[in-house]
């Protein structure tokens, strides 16, 4: 062989690598390096739609069965949520995810960041809605798992220590005054972009947040009342400054236009499971009693054309069904948007504390403000003194069917009803348990099984001992 | 297609007859025969003259006849070879003679170690047996086409070879089937090896529609690569052997060559299997009590849109009325696989050419189960002048499947089948007005009536949904090149492609349980992989003693996936079952890009034909690394030595026939899943549970964007493993018999996990990190006797053992991670430090020895005596009952402790073989979750105790809890079938929380093959059919299990190939037991 043909095959050779090889940029560069299916940027209003959807589900999807489930507004009847109903068997995955949902993406994380951004933009209008929806967020937080993390969170420092429930609430008292001052301050044009169609409620109107904003903190005053009893006369004076009109209500504002934008107790209930029934007798004869039109609304009375379940008060061919059949339209109808925060709720809270510090003619004023907004039966006149109270409480209760939380926090508070609890071993659980993924990220997190049933944190609320007409309670 | 096929066949055929009668003229005639030493023909065998490239194969008789072309016949001496595996190759010289006619036999003798057999070793490499310094498992056609489930050539590497785990989903067309060897080495991911046909990498992930414990099967893709087509397949386990592929070797490479042809006469085969499959089927199912509750009377419910109980715990059913949900859904599946191929060549062409159509009738009542593959290829050489030898392959796949929602599903067969009531009657499925009538509202009136009540669907309205289809197209194939320049000089070039579109429609129609008003998912995903590998390899003596190779290689590769799902909702008009006739549409598109960029070298060094060292470096630049550890190196190294070659010379004979040691290390890589090392924002998350329920990023028109769950790291670099490997392999008796021994262990680091991270502190719950460390140690043993090896008889006989320790050492602090889609609340897949990666967490009841306190503050433990502590006695309440513990912990490891086969094979006569094989799988638990929702549902065989009265412990679940503790014992709970019903529906059942009750063990021993081939090569068979020989055989595979486990199969799994957690029983399907008759006809 030829110097010249060895030469000529190290050529063809150097040829071939050089061909396939050279590509400085092979390794990086368009697709290899960025993702084509991810955003890089969100802008305000993209932020907030997921914060509300968020939100929507916090109080109208699985905590919110779950919490009314124990408040016995809904009764778990297959599967894993009959397991929960009868032995209040919660473990630390029957959460499934909702305490990391709420700090990761459309929670906290992307509250900060709106209001990060709202901030260098100069959107006092969008910082203040962002800083009560971060109080709502934050409020009910500490209501279903009592102490959480909160002036630590986001912080990139492990192992934060989760605030004392009334801490939480304390700072949630904070941000929600914030946002309201930054409200008011909110001028009109400028840098005020707003949400505008992305607040799927308010559509950016500052007034209708401002009183939305005040009746949260009544509500979360409302939830420290057992340990704090200044607390009821802060829940009257918000409470005066909170929502006037069934305009104002703030609702699960969602379309119904398909599946994923469905009522969420239509799309579980009715579309995907229906693993629930509607609370037994309590809540049907308080209904019945004052004449309550919502009756409709929570449930659809049995008659023989529109049977459907196997309950057992209205069995196929039955003569005269009278019981209870089905979920009403709250539940079933897919566009229906839940009541989260309203007028309704902070009548009787206007009601409830006013009785709270005294004043019994308000309290019975507004009970029966709320009784006129709904068309019930109005309450006697004579009514007062315990008899009173437990008729507001037991109105709350009423107002609270489909918000689990809240009829939950009530009968925390105020173990009214007097729920029989559906295990004789076991009281009604008072927190739901941290998730598994999160007790086992943060060492100062208490684990679930601190007694098996660790349904308390230390600093959560002391549990009423009585109902509202004075009588011991027995879930608690 | 046939008819396409057909054409094609005849094409290729006539072409290449055409070129073997040319090169017939004038040159040298070289014809012989070749036995074994005991007279035995052996047919296969190849016989060519080393250097020139020609040669030829023996028929049935042994016989083997070819010409060298007068140009090629110089009257020059040339080595002719005849080599056949299992057997030592020869070698004599002979001078080529224009005109001459040379006959020369071979007598060869048994080499039972396989030892002078090329071995290919990855990358382009190869090598000889006897010089592997790592270890490789060859499995050869033969062996491929016997097993268990051919169709899928994964889970036709059950058994084969030991630490090698194959897992088939079920025995359903089109199911898919994983493979893990030597356990896992990895958290993320489902440590399926790298596949590799003919040098270049192909695609085989399992991509499921819907998700994998419901939705359908979906196949693995290399299930595309027909079995028949498989000359051989090398399964490199230790890292040393795998290094070669650097960074996506670290869970092994399975290397596919396919057949060739070769020079000689044209051969043909054709061969037609028919396989019938009936399911296996245990007890799973009560017959003696009916719908309702209470124990009361059967619930009936006759009258329209009237609701019945969806519980079989009623009253009595009267003799002979009850319905046997199971056997009911099932007739025989019928399979037929017919193939054709042809082959030859002359001493310049080869080709091989080959089609098949493979037909999988279901076992499934109905029209829509059924899987079919059509396949081509064409495989061709071409000697160019002298040094130059160019190739190409082309494939091309059509595969068209028809599925049944499963698992996990409201609308799956077997949920809605098993739960009904034994006094149902299923197969009066419709209504006069077409209506399902499933078992909990049985006489619908209208459409809207089922959408407003709950229900599983009727299974027979499930297998008759024509909705779930998907149709694949998919094409293998590359061009090569090799080339000698110079005598010490080889350069071999592979550019290949492969690319597949897969068209998927699931939908379901109106009525469906879980999508009452019906949905459409279209599902289109596309991938392209194009590979190129160009080596060089330098060989060189020094002197007699010293021969040394070295090679150098360069690897590019790309790959490209492309997917658009299409989510309608809401169906318009009951048909078609298509996109356009739903309300709504949800579209989401994924697309990825990933790049890789690789050196290699390595170096062989043989001293006095004894003594092999084997070092190299893999150099590894990867697109998906974070940008700061772009590259990385991949080095190995090792030795062998053959002993006995230095004790007695090398003629494998004697008492102490043959003996080798060697030690390999090696360093093996997993690359990140693409985009995790970049960040960005989500456009896709919803807000909901884990029942489905939730909300979009887009509401009422306005689009949202939110945080990422899982935070990418631009810091990511590749998993690593570190295996050290030693071996022995050793003869005995004249090498009748032989073992081999493999000890590892595979120490891995960095391994690439989303670590769970506190979502209060980063806004996430997941980031991906190079954290984990991994642990896997493991035995392997290979025993093969050759008792009897006579000219009219051969009997061999083999033993596999395997076991493989597991154990996640960490995972960067977190105590365990777990795959939310990979079971459910109460039994979910993770890995967990302590344990092999993989293992099922869930909670318990209260036992002893865990210091638990109850919530009255009752000290467990103090309640305990040591010893029950000690064997974590179950806990009873003053109740006599369980209490469940709420503690989230792992409950069940599903890695088997070991697993052995048996295999043997006896030939008679050289006509007759009878062959066997036993796989034996000891240990690995399995969450039999169908019986726990059974047990719920009072349709379960465990109810049939509801009429006693008992002791929890003592009259059940004494497997389970064989010790118990605490006040309760000796306390009678159950004392009426309320009590029974009470306690099922409760903790008791699937849907309490305690998933360890349903824990069970998961050996088995299964007959996979047991099957008898008559060989017919008399003339007459030649005279009368034209073919030179005719094999039939007649088989059963899976004939029967030994188990102790109670639910349908130990070995199915809720996921199939796209779970890295296996032991999840949840509503599965069925594996087959299969009766087989083939017909092979060869000339």
């Amino acid at each position: 062989m030829t110097y010249a043909r060895k030469l000529g095959i190290l050529a063809v050779l150097g040829t071939m690598l050089g061909a396939v090889g050279c590509h400085g940029d092979y390794l990086t560069g368009g697709e290899l390096s960025t993702s084509p299916n991810r955003p890089t940027v969100a802008s305000n209003r993209n932020l907030f739609i997921p914060i509300q959807a968020e939100l929507f589900n916090l109080w109208s999807g699985d905590p919110a069965r779950v919490t009314g489930i124990y408040a016995q507004e809904f009764s778990g009847i297959n599967r894993q949520y009959a397991a929960l109903d009868a032995t209040y068997s919660q473990d630390p995955n029957t959460t499934n995810g909702q305490q990391q949902a709420i700090y990761s993406s459309g929670g906290l994380v992307d509250i900060v960041n709106l209001e990060t951004q709202a901030k260098q933009q100069g959107d006092t209008l969008f910082l203040g809605i962002a800083q009560i929806t971060e109080g709502a967020l934050m409020g009910t937080a500490a209501d279903i798992f009592g102490d959480i993390v909160y002036s630590q969170a986001l912080q990139h420092k492990a192992n934060p220590k989760p605030d004392d429930q009334l801490a939480v609430y304390d700072s949630v008292q904070k941000v929600l005054s914030a946002g309201i001052a930054n409200l008011q301050a909110y001028h009109t044009g400028g840098t005020n972009a707003g949400p505008g169609p992305a607040d799927l409620n308010y559509g950016g109107n500052a007034a209708k947040w401002i009183a939305m904003a005040h009746t949260l903190k009544a509500r979360f005053y409302m939830h420290t009342g057992k340990v704090r009893p200044g607390a009821y006369a802060q829940a009257l004076a918000e409470a005066q400054l909170g929502i006037q009109s069934d305009a104002g209500n703030y609702t699960a504002a969602i379309s119904g236009s398909q599946i994923g934008e469905s009522n969420l107790y239509y799309q579980f209930n009715d579309y995907y499971r229906g693993d629930m029934f509607p609370g037994g007798p309590t809540i049907d004869s308080l209904l019945v009693a004052h004449n309550d039109p919502r009756r409709d609304l929570y449930f659809t009375v049995c008659t023989a054309a529109n049977v459907k379940q196997s309950f057992t008060d209205c069995q196929p061919g039955a003569a005269a069904p009278t019981g209870l059949l089905d979920f009403g339209d709250i539940v079933n109808d897919p566009t229906f948007q839940v009541p989260l925060v309203t007028y309704n709720e902070n009548t009787l809270i206007w009601a409830e504390a006013a009785y709270r510090t005294g004043d019994q003619a308000t309290a019975l004023a507004k009970l029966n403000e709320e009784r006129a907004n709904v068309g019930a039966d109005p309450a006697p006149n004579s009514l007062s003194g315990q008899p009173l109270l437990n008729e507001i409480l037991n109105e709350e209760y009423v107002n609270d069917f489909a918000l689990g939380e809240e009829a939950w926090m009530l009968y925390n508070r105020t173990c009214t009803p007097n729920l029989v609890p559906h295990s004789s071993t076991k009281k009604i659980p008072g927190r739901l348990f941290y998730d598994a993924g999160e007790q086992q990220t943060n060492t100062n997190l208490p684990p679930a099984g601190q007694g098996i049933n660790g349904y308390r944190n230390p600093a959560t609320p002391a549990s009423a001992t009585s109902d509202g007409t004075g009588a011991v309670c027995l879930g608690q | 297609m046939r008819r396409l096929l057909s054409r094609y066949i005849a094409v290729t055929a006539a072409l290449v007859t055409s070129a073997s009668v040319a090169a017939a003229q004038g040159g040298t005639t070289i014809s012989g025969r070749v036995t074994n030493d005991a007279g035995a023909p052996l047919p296969g065998a190849s016989v060519f003259l080393q250097g020139l490239s020609i040669g030829s194969q023996t028929n049935d008789q042994g016989s083997y006849t070819f010409v060298v072309a007068p140009a090629r016949a110089t009257g020059q001496t040339a080595t002719l070879t005849a080599r056949v595996i299992g057997y030592a190759a020869k070698s004599v010289t002979v001078t080529l003679a224009r005109g001459a006619n040379i006959t020369q036999d071979f007598v060869l003798a048994a080499n039972p170690l396989r030892l002078g057999e090329v071995v290919v070793t990855g990358a382009g490499t190869s090598t000889t047996r006897e010089k592997l310094t790592a270890t490789i498992n060859t499995v050869d056609s033969a062996a491929i086409t016997r097993v268990a489930q051919p169709q899928n050539v994964v889970s036709a590497l059950a058994a084969q070879a030991p630490n090698v785990e194959v897992r088939t989903q079920s025995g359903e067309p089109g199911a898919s089937a994983s493979i893990r060897i030597r356990g896992a080495s990895s958290v993320t991911g489902t440590n399926q090896p790298l596949f590799v046909v003919d040098g270049q990498p192909i695609d085989n992930s399992t991509i499921s529609t819907n998700g994998g414990d419901q939705s359908t099967v979906s196949t693995n893709r290399a299930s595309d690569i027909n079995p028949a087509d498989i000359q051989s397949i090398e399964i490199l386990k230790s890292a040393a052997a795998a290094a070669i592929y650097g960074a996506r070797a670290s869970n092994g490479v399975i290397l596919i060559t396919t057949k060739r042809g070769h020079a000689g006469a044209t051969r043909y085969t054709l061969s037609s299997n028919n396989i019938w499959d009936t399911p296996q089927l245990p007890n799973l199912l009560q017959t003696k009590y009916g719908q309702g509750t209470n124990n009361s009377t059967i619930q009936s419910c006759s009258a329209v849109n009237c609701a019945a109980s969806s519980y079989s715990w009623g009253g009595a059913v009267p003799a002979g009325q009850a319905f046997d949900h199971l056997n009911e859904l099932f007739d025989t599946g019928i399979t037929s696989d017919n193939n054709i191929q042809l082959s030859g060549g002359n001493d310049r062409t080869t080709f091989f050419a080959s089609g098949g159509l493979n037909a999988q009738n279901g076992y499934f009542k109905g029209p829509n189960n059924k899987y079919n593959r059509a396949s081509i290829r064409l495989k061709g050489t071409q000697q160019v002048g002298q040094k130059l030898n160019i190739g190409g392959n082309l494939s091309y796949v059509d595969d068209r499947g028809k599925y049944v929602q499963k698992g996990s599903n409201t609308s799956g067969v077997m949920l809605g089948a098993l739960r009904t009531p034994p006094s149902y009657n299923n197969l009066n499925s419709y209504t006069s007005t077409g209506l399902q009538r499933p078992y909990r509202f049985p006489n619908p009136g209208s459409v809207q009536a089922l959408e407003g009540a709950t229900y599983y669907d009727n299974p027979f309205f499930v297998l008759n949904n024509p909705g779930n289809r998907n149709e694949l197209g998919r094409s293998i194939s590359n061009l090569n090149a090799d080339w000698n320049p110079l005598g010490w000089l080889n350069i071999k070039e592979t550019l290949g492609g492969d690319y597949y579109s897969d068209w998927r429609i699931e939908a379901l129609p109106l009525t469906s349980a879980s999508a009452k008003t019906g949905s459409v998912t279209r599902y289109d995903i596309n991938n392209l992989i194009i590979d190129n590998n160009l080596i060089g390899t330098v060989t060189h003596s020094l002197g007699d003693n010293i021969d040394a190779t070295l090679t150098v290689g360069q690897n590019m590769n790309s790959r490209r996936y492309r997917d658009n799902y299409d989510a309608g909702t809401v169906l318009v008009a009951p048909d078609p079952l298509a996109l356009q006739n739903t309300v709504t549409q949800k579209d989401f598109e994924f697309r990825s890009l990933q790049h890789v960029q690789s050196y290699f070298t390595q170096a062989e060094l043989d001293f006095y034909h004894q003594l092999v060292v084997n070092v190299g470096v893999r150099n590894d630049g990867f697109s998906t690394f974070g940008a700061s550890s772009r590259r990385a190196n991949y080095p190995k190294a090792s030795v062998a030595w053959t002993f006995s070659n230095w004790l007695n010379g090398g003629d494998q004979t004697g008492v102490f026939s043959y003996g080798k040691l060697h030690y390999a290390y090696g360093e093996t890589g997993k690359e990140p899943p693409v985009y995790a090392a970049v960040n960005g924002f989500s456009l896709t998350n919803t807000f909901g549970s884990g029942y489905s329920d939730e909300l979009n990023s887009v509401l009422s028109g306005q689009g949202g964007v939110s945080s990422l769950f899982t935070l990418g790291n631009a810091n990511l670099k590749p998993e690593r493993n570190r295996e050290s490997e030693v071996g022995l392999d050793a003869a005995f008796f004249n090498s009748k018999v032989d073992l081999s021994a493999t000890y590892y262990n595979k120490n891995s680091s960095d391994v690439i996990l989303a670590v769970p991270v506190s979502a209060a502190v980063w806004g996430a719950g997941q980031m991906y990190e190079n954290a984990a460390t991994l642990n896997n140690q493991g035995l392997e043993l290979t025993l093969n006797l050759h008792p009897i090896q006579r000219e009219n008889a051969a009997w061999d006989i083999g033993v596999q053992y395997g076991r493989n320790r597991g154990l996640v050492k960490s995972l960067a602090g977190a105590q365990f991670i777990t795959y939310n889609n990979e079971g459910f609340t109460g039994a979910i897949g993770s890995s967990t430090v302590g344990f092999a990666p993989g293992v099922i967490r869930g909670s318990d009841f209260v036992r002893c020895g865990r210091q638990l306190t109850l919530s009255d503050g009752t000290d467990v433990d103090a309640a305990c005596n040591a010893t029950q502590k000690a064997q974590h006695a179950l806990y009873l309440g003053p109740d006599g009952l369980p209490i469940a513990d709420p503690t989230d912990r792992v409950i069940a490891d599903p890695n088997p402790k070991y697993s052995m086969s048996y295999s043997t094979s006896l030939k008679l006569w050289n006509k007759l073989t009878f062959s066997g094989l036993l796989d034996v799988r000891k240990g690995g638990s399995v969450w039999d979750g169908t019986r726990g929702i059974l047990d719920n549902f009072g349709t379960g065989t465990d109810t049939y105790i509801r009429n006693q009265q008992g002791q929890y412990g003592k009259n059940y679940q004494t497997d389970i809890y064989p010790h118990v503790a605490g006040p309760g014992v000796g306390v009678v709970a159950f004392k009426t079938p309320g009590d029974w019903e009470s306690w099922f529906r409760g903790d008791g059942g699937g849907f309490g929380n305690v998933g360890a009750q349903f824990v069970e063990d998961g050996s088995f021993a299964k007959l996979r093959e047991l099957g008898v081939t008559y060989t017919m090569d008399q003339r007459w068979v030649r005279n009368l059919i034209g073919f030179s020989s005719a094999d039939i055989r007649v088989a059963g595979r899976n004939l029967h299990t030994w188990t102790k486990y109670k639910g349908l199969d130990p070995e199915a799994n809720l996921g199939g190939g796209e779970f890295l957690t296996q032991g999840l029983d949840y509503f599965i399907n069925p594996q087959v037991r299969s009766f087989v008759l083939s017909i092979s006809l060869n000339r």
